[in-house]
Parts: structure tokens; sequence; C-alpha cells
């Protein structure tokens, strides 16, 4: 309100703000930081809308998502070409999304995307292998990654067709009270 | 292309064109960008914002939604909307900034990241527990203050022999603090100013009945809410396991290493159950039975032990007490501190002979295990507590004269004690079992926080400062120091010595049945206490707001009889004496309560077999997609066959192309699955604006526009 910044045009900013759940300052300390990962390639005067991509290796570097299981798969999902290229209105769409004001079926459909290893709008059996990979460090046998799979195919899937639609997915996260808290990460 | 994720690739397999696309896309947009403009502002940006589409996109919707706004008003109006667009503008900013700065105001935030993002979700509770209850004291306080302390300090009632300012008043609460504001006894019945009237009597009553019903009522609704969100509708398995419990937040590489290992180990424990729960032989089972039967028999024994210590322990104290009434020495002061002392201790080594019991029993289920800690836990405290209040409510009035006053010094000494050995607590508990744990006996290793024991002496906590709001008006103020002083506490212990727990919780389950003790024994057991004080026992004769009277309700009786005199206002009397008097009332309350609990009951029941009927609808449901999606790929080939064998039409070489190219692969998938759908068929859902009916429904009218073109 008081003091100025160059940053962004004021029409930017009240953007920015109208279109994710950050305010103007949140917006600003982005910036901060998405300038800070490439000093070099991110021009500090955005008022003209340059057209700047960091790569999929820089953003996975950041603190936040460093240690994150998911990391490459989230920025993946983020990102307009799918390869991990994310332009500085994708890296706000991303942390908007998994801030802790965004509601749980904006957070659902994107949980979605990120498990969906294989893109093709299903979790069928190889997705939930590798899912389940990342998140034990491949320390269970073949067979105990099967059998889970299978137990958790059988569990949520709705309509029979042995692999989760987002349907399926999305009911069953209405059904964890949890998973607003858990998916979000704080920036 | 973001509106469908993906879904520009299947529909490209269903064999439409580009072109087709792109049309469906825009159209699309255009009855969003309709939508939108017409609901207002706010609701227009909490629409925006929860778009599933990329920033670009959602950017654009909102500046055609604005020019169309724009047009839609016309060019005479140019002027005057400009001006309100401004000025709602301005409104929005000034509002988003008040929010940030609330958001920066509000306490703690930075350690709470902090915290949450090494130790994960669960041990943030705790803390967020913390803050909440120190929010009831906090609130407590300024109305104890601004009501009754305020007006009593502006004419503060005649005091009897002060006595000089000792250091041992700050453990003991007793001496100098004896006559202050800080008990019942610095109170006086009077009244206060000539024209109005402020009647201390009334004033008091009023603003603890207040302050309890407003706490009651926030509670009751807390708990049903957390109720509702995390046990009505929660589910367990696998699929929770895999895909819904991991805790993105947590950025630290040693606590995901951790988590990565409970996975695994909850994981094969839940696959191992499986096969583990037909083993078990009759006779393990009676022996584990008589280990069940055997550790509660204990800890039963354990906590009425502790109940019948500290009760003659009590009835020890008054004895001393009541000897040196008048003139108390250092000496007699000093011996008031056993008994809080000793209830410190009892509070302090008995969970941990809990918990040591508890390792010797083995349970099927480890939400059970923690279930079972925690209900012995609670037993215990209560038991303390409700022996405490019964000493407190039949001993203490008939023994000493300003009985209040002494209650309200019990309860501080039972606060300050408490907050130390708090303290010890975390140094031996925290502390040194680090050190012994790294240095040592590795064996041992580093302490886990244990969340049940802190929140259970947070809730113990509470309810000592709820019972004391009626002895002691200022005790919250005490309350909110302790809570102020545990939070840095307990960070500074966390940070030093635990890791993140072990087990990654059910956070959102323990939560509820947090507030659910809190509310349950911990305040309607405060709230009995002083309701029984208040109307039941006879206030002291010489000391505080209501003395002279029968019962300290009479205060309310005797101002209803003054009131019905005056003839000004008579609906409080009528109020007084037909509702809160008169029992038929609460009678038909209760009747009424209980038929609509019946009849809400029967709704659940009907409801519950809805829910199973309308998933086998959904099954069926999935059925018949396969089998239409089936026949559509069979009339797709058909037509394909026959368009192939005739002349190729101009309209449609593109489409022709591009569906030759995908024609292998449906034949090969139709090869391998037969009778099944084809996992690559993605005519399925391809993302939440658009479903598979609209897929379908566009596909049919392809085919007509295709066969209209055949037969022209």
């Amino acid at each position: 309100m008081g003091n100025k910044q160059t940053i962004f045009t004021d029409e930017q900013l009240d953007a920015y703000q109208d279109c994710t759940f950050f305010t103007r300052k949140e917006i600003l300390r982005l910036h901060g930081r998405y300038h800070e990962l490439a000093p070099h390639l991110v021009p500090m005067d955005y008022t003209n809308d340059p057209d700047v991509k960091l790569p999929l290796a820089l953003i996975v570097n950041m603190p936040e998502l460093k240690e994150n299981p998911f990391r490459s798969r989230i920025v993946e999902s983020f990102s307009e070409d799918g390869e991990g290229n994310l332009s500085f209105n994708d890296f706000v769409d991303m942390f908007s999304v998994l801030s802790e004001t965004a509601p749980r079926e904006l957070k659902a459909i994107y949980a979605f995307k990120i498990y969906d290893f294989n893109t093709d709008n299903f979790l069928c059996k190889e997705d939930l292998e590798k899912t389940l990979n990342k998140l034990t460090r491949e320390e269970l046998t073949p067979e105990e990654v099967v059998l889970v799979c299978e137990k958790s195919i059988e569990e949520a899937d709705l309509d029979g067709d042995s692999k989760l639609s987002f349907a399926d997915f999305e009911n069953m996260i209405t059904r964890a009270p949890d998973f607003i808290s858990t998916f979000h990460i704080r920036i | 292309m973001s509106l469908f994720p993906g879904g520009g690739v299947a529909l490209g397999k269903l064999g439409l064109t580009e072109e087709d696309i792109m049309d469906e896309i825009e159209s699309g947009k255009r009855d969003l960008v309709k939508e939108l403009v017409a609901m207002s502002s706010r609701e227009q940006i909490q629409a925006i914002r929860v778009l599933p589409m990329c920033l670009e996109d959602k950017k654009h919707i909102r500046s055609q939604v604005h020019d169309s706004k724009l047009s839609k008003h016309g060019l005479q109006l140019t002027c005057f909307t400009d001006c309100s667009e401004q000025v709602s503008r301005s409104f929005r900013r000034c509002g988003a900034n008040v929010v940030s700065a609330r958001q920066a105001m509000k306490l703690w935030q930075g350690t709470m990241k902090e915290v949450g993002g090494k130790f994960g979700t669960s041990v943030l509770s705790y803390f967020i527990f913390l803050k909440w209850l120190l929010m009831f004291n906090v609130f407590s306080f300024l109305i104890n203050f601004g009501f009754v302390t305020v007006p009593q300090l502006i004419q503060p009632p005649n005091k009897t022999a002060a006595v000089g300012f000792r250091g041992l008043e700050l453990l003991t609460g007793a001496g100098y603090f004896n006559q202050t504001v800080l008990y019942y006894g610095g109170y006086s019945n009077g009244t206060i100013g000539n024209e109005p009237v402020y009647d201390m009597q009334l004033a008091y009553f009023f603003t603890i009945a207040a302050y309890l019903v407003l706490c009651a009522v926030s509670l009751i609704y807390s708990v049903a809410r957390s109720f509702q969100k995390n046990f009505v509708l929660s589910t367990t398995g696998s699929a929770w396991r895999l895909l819904c419990s991991w805790d993105f937040s947590i950025t630290s590489e040693k606590a995901i290493r951790q988590r990565k290992n409970n996975l695994r180990v909850q994981l094969k424990e839940s696959l191992s159950e499986r096969s583990q729960r037909a083993h078990i032989s009759t006779s393990a089972k009676l022996k584990q039975f008589g280990i069940h039967l055997g550790t509660w028999l204990i800890s039963t024994a354990l906590a009425l032990a502790s109940c019948a210590a500290i009760y003659y322990l009590g009835l020890y104290n008054l004895e001393v007490i009541k000897d040196s009434q008048d003139s108390i020495s250092l000496l007699t002061e000093a011996s008031t501190l056993l008994l809080p002392f000793v209830v410190s201790l009892i509070n302090l080594i008995i969970p941990l002979l809990y918990s040591l019991i508890n390792k010797t029993e083995k349970y099927s289920n480890p939400r059970t295990q923690i279930y079972v800690i925690i209900l012995r836990n609670v037993f215990l405290k209560m038991g303390i507590l409700g022996i405490l209040c019964y000493y407190w409510m039949y001993n203490v009035p008939t023994t000493i004269s300003c009985w209040e006053s002494f209650i309200g010094q019990d309860l501080y000494r039972l606060v300050i004690i408490d907050f130390i050995f708090s303290m010890l607590e975390s140094f031996f508990g925290e502390f040194l079992h680090n050190v012994i744990g790294t240095r040592c006996l590795p064996s041992l290793g580093v302490p886990e926080f244990d969340i049940a024991r802190n929140v259970l002496d947070l809730i113990y906590a509470q309810t000592l400062a709820w019972i004391g709001i009626y002895f002691s008006p200022l005790l919250p103020l005490i309350q909110m120091i302790k809570l102020f002083l545990m939070f840095y506490l307990k960070k500074v212990s966390l940070n030093q010595n635990c890791q993140p727990p072990r087990r990654s919780g059910r956070a959102a389950q323990m939560q509820t049945i947090f507030i659910a003790l809190l509310f349950f024994p911990s305040f309607v057991g405060a709230l009995s206490m002083v309701a029984y004080t208040v109307w039941s026992l006879k206030p002291s004769e010489h000391c505080g707001p209501f003395q002279g009277l029968n019962i300290t309700f009479e205060a309310v009786a005797l101002w209803m009889d003054r009131q019905g005199s005056v003839s000004e206002s008579m609906w409080p009397v009528w109020i007084y004496n037909n509702v809160i008097k008169s029992e038929l009332f609460f009678y038909l309350i209760s009747l009424i309560i209980l038929v609509l609990i019946f009849f809400f009951w029967q709704i659940t029941q009907g409801r519950k077999l809805l829910i199973t009927l309308l998933r086998e609808q959904i099954v069926n449901e999935g059925k018949d997609k396969a089998f239409l999606l089936d026949k559509l790929q069979k009339l797709q080939k058909e037509k394909q066959t026959t368009a192939s064998s005739q002349r190729p039409y101009r309209q449609i070489p593109q489409s022709f192309d591009r569906r030759q190219e995908i024609e292998p692969d449906y034949d090969q998938d139709f090869e391998d699955l037969p009778g099944r759908p084809l996992p690559e068929e993605d005519t399925g859902p391809v993302g939440p604006p658009f479903t598979s009916a609209l897929i379908q429904a566009m596909m049919a009218r392809r085919q007509a526009e295709e066969e209209e073109e055949e037969g022209y």
C-alpha cells in the first residue's frame, strides 16, 4: 500500500490476487524466491510479461521441494508443456494450489494429476506401484507391492473397472479429513 | 488445451479433428464466462480461484469477464461503472491488506510453520490446541477483569489486618495476596457508584455465568464439527494410506526418511494382519484376556490409591491450617504446598507406570493401544480432580471461615506447582533422555514427543483454571502466563531433544478425541462443581460478594423480587418466575429434544440404506458405460470400413487420415481384451469440466453429421 515496487503493475498484482490464494505481499515474496533460483535469467521487471521459464532441475532444488518424493511429478503437473518448465505464472499457480487456503476439490484435481504418472487420467496399477515405490524407498518386495496396489484398487474402485478414475479418487478424498492439511507446502 | 488435461489427445483418438476440439473448448469457455458474469464480484473471484486451469487462462477468463461486464452496461454508464470499479477494487485491496496485516500479527505463525515442517501435522496439532486454550483464557481474563475487578478496584472494600509481602506468596498465593482482588474474598457485596448503581453481587454472578455459557457453546460446536469431519466421514485402509496420508509439508530429510520407514512398517503390518488373525489359539486368547484384566486392575488400583492418599493428605492439611487460622507462620504456609506437590508428583509418576504396564500388553490394533493409555490417564486425572472437588465441597466449608478464598489459594498453588513440574518433566523426560539416549545407551534412542501425554496435561491444567474462575477471578491471568511460557518451553525442548513421531497417526481423529475430552470430563466437571457451589453451598459469612445469603443464587432471586416490586420491567421477572424456576418447562424441553433425537436417528438409518443403493447404482452405471463405449467403437469401425470402400469426401480427408493412423491400435487392443473395455479408450472422464457423457454426445452428433453428408 505505501511502498513503491516496480516489479509488477497494479493491475497485474490485482489479477494475481484475484486468481490465486495469495496476497500482494506474498506474490512479491514469491517473485523474490523465483528470482533467486536463477538471478541472471529472471528479470526484476515483470511489467511487460517476459516469457521466462525455469527448467525442472532448478525448481526441484528449492528447499521446500528438495526432499519431497514427488517433486518432479509436482512440477511437471503444473507446467504447461508437461516437462517441468515453469514460468512465473505456473510457479505461483503451483504454490497457490498447495497453500493452506486452497479448497479440497482443487487440491484433489491436482493430487490426481500428480499421482497419474502416465497421464492417462486414470490411476492404474502401474501408477499406484510407482507411487508406492516412491513412498517406501523400494524396500517392499515386489509381491508386497502388487498386493498393496491390488488392495488399494479393491478398496477405492467404485465402478468396477479395476483402475481409479477421478471420481473414485475424489470420493476417497472427501472421506480423508487430513488431506487438506497434508497436501500443503509452506512457502 | 488446458481445460482438458490430456483430453485433447483422447478426443483425437475418437476421430475428431483439431478444429472440432478447439471449437468445443472455445464454446466451453464462453459458457464459463457467461456464468461468471452473472455472479457477484466476490463470488466471481472465488469461482475464478477454484478453476483448475493454468494461471494464464484464468487471467484471460478474468479479463474477458471484465470486458463483457463493461460492454453489458453500455456506454452511457461508463463513467459510473468506472468509478464503482475503482471503488470496489480499492476496497478489495484494502481488505487484502487487512487480511495480510492480521496474518502477520497472528500469534506464533512463524514458529508453527517451522514445527510443522520439521515434525509433521500431528505434533503441530498440540501447539494449535495450546493456542486455542490460550484464547479461552484471554477472553475469560478480559471479561473478568473488565466487569468484576475494575469496578472493585475503584472502590475497594475495607481490609482487615493486612499481612506484609513475603516472597513465599508467589508460590502459595496466601498471605499478602489473601485479601486482594485475586480471590473471592477480596470482593465486596455492596454496590459501586450512586446513579446508576453497579451491583457487585450480580456482576460477579452474571459475568462468570455468561463466560461459562459461552465456553459451553463454543466447545459443543467445536466437538460436533470436529466429530462430523473426522469420524463420520473418514476412512482407513491401504488406499488411504497410499494416496492420502503422505505429508507434503515436511521438509527435513531425516523426518522424511523416518516417515517412509513408518509407512513401510505400517503397510507390512496391515498385510500380515489378515493372515495373523486366523492363527490365535484359544489358550493364547485366554492369556491375553488375563493380561488385560490384570493391567486394568492394577491401573485402577493405582488410581484409587492415589485418590485416597490425596484425600487424607488434604484432611491433614486442613487440620494444620485450622489450628493456626489467624497468625499463619511461614512454616505453616509452606506446608500448604505439600498437597499440590504430592498431586503433581502423582501426575508425573503414575502415567509413566501406565506406559510401562502398557508395554507388556499386546494389542491387535495400535490405535487401541493409544486409546487405552489415554483412557487410563483420563481416569487418573479426573479421579484426582474429583476427589479434590469432593474435599473442597464437603470438608473445607465447614472448617475454614473464608473458605472460597482458601479454595482459590489451593487452586493457585496447584496451577503454579503443576507448571514447575511441567518444566521439570521436560527437563528429565526429554533433555536427559536425549543425552542418555545419544551418549550412554544408544538402544534407548532419542525421545519422541509424546502428544497424548502433553495434551492431557494441558486439559488437566485447563480444568483447574475453569474450576478456579468462581473462586479466583484473576486465575485466568496466571493460566495465560503459564500457557504462554509452556509454548516456548515445549518448542525449545522439541527442537533440541525430540525426533518426529514414529507413527504417522490419524492426527485429525486424535484432535477430535482431545476436544471431546476437553468438553466432557473437563469442562462439564468444572461446570458441575461451580454449579453445585452456586446452588447448594452456603457462602461464607464474612467475606466475599455473597456474604450473608443462604445460597449464592439467592442474589438473583432477591434481585428479581426487587424488580418485581418496581412495576416497570415485568418481562424479566415473568421469564424468571415461569421459565427458570418452573420444572414443567424443563420437562417439556427434554421431551421435545428426545423426540428430535429419535427423528434424526431414523433419518440416519434411511441415509445409510440410500448409500448402499447408490453404490450398487455406480457399479451398474460403470458396466453400462463400458457396454455403450464398446458398441460405439464397433459402430465406428463399421463406419470406417464402409467409408474406405467408397470415394473419400472432400470435407473429411483430414479426419479420415487421422483415423487411419489410430486404426491399428484399436484392432490390437480389441484382440487382446475381448469383451472388456479398452484401457486405451480414454473416452472416460477427461477432467472435471467435461464428462464422458458429453464426449459420447459429441460422437453421436458427429455421426449424425456424417450421415447427413452421406445422405446428401
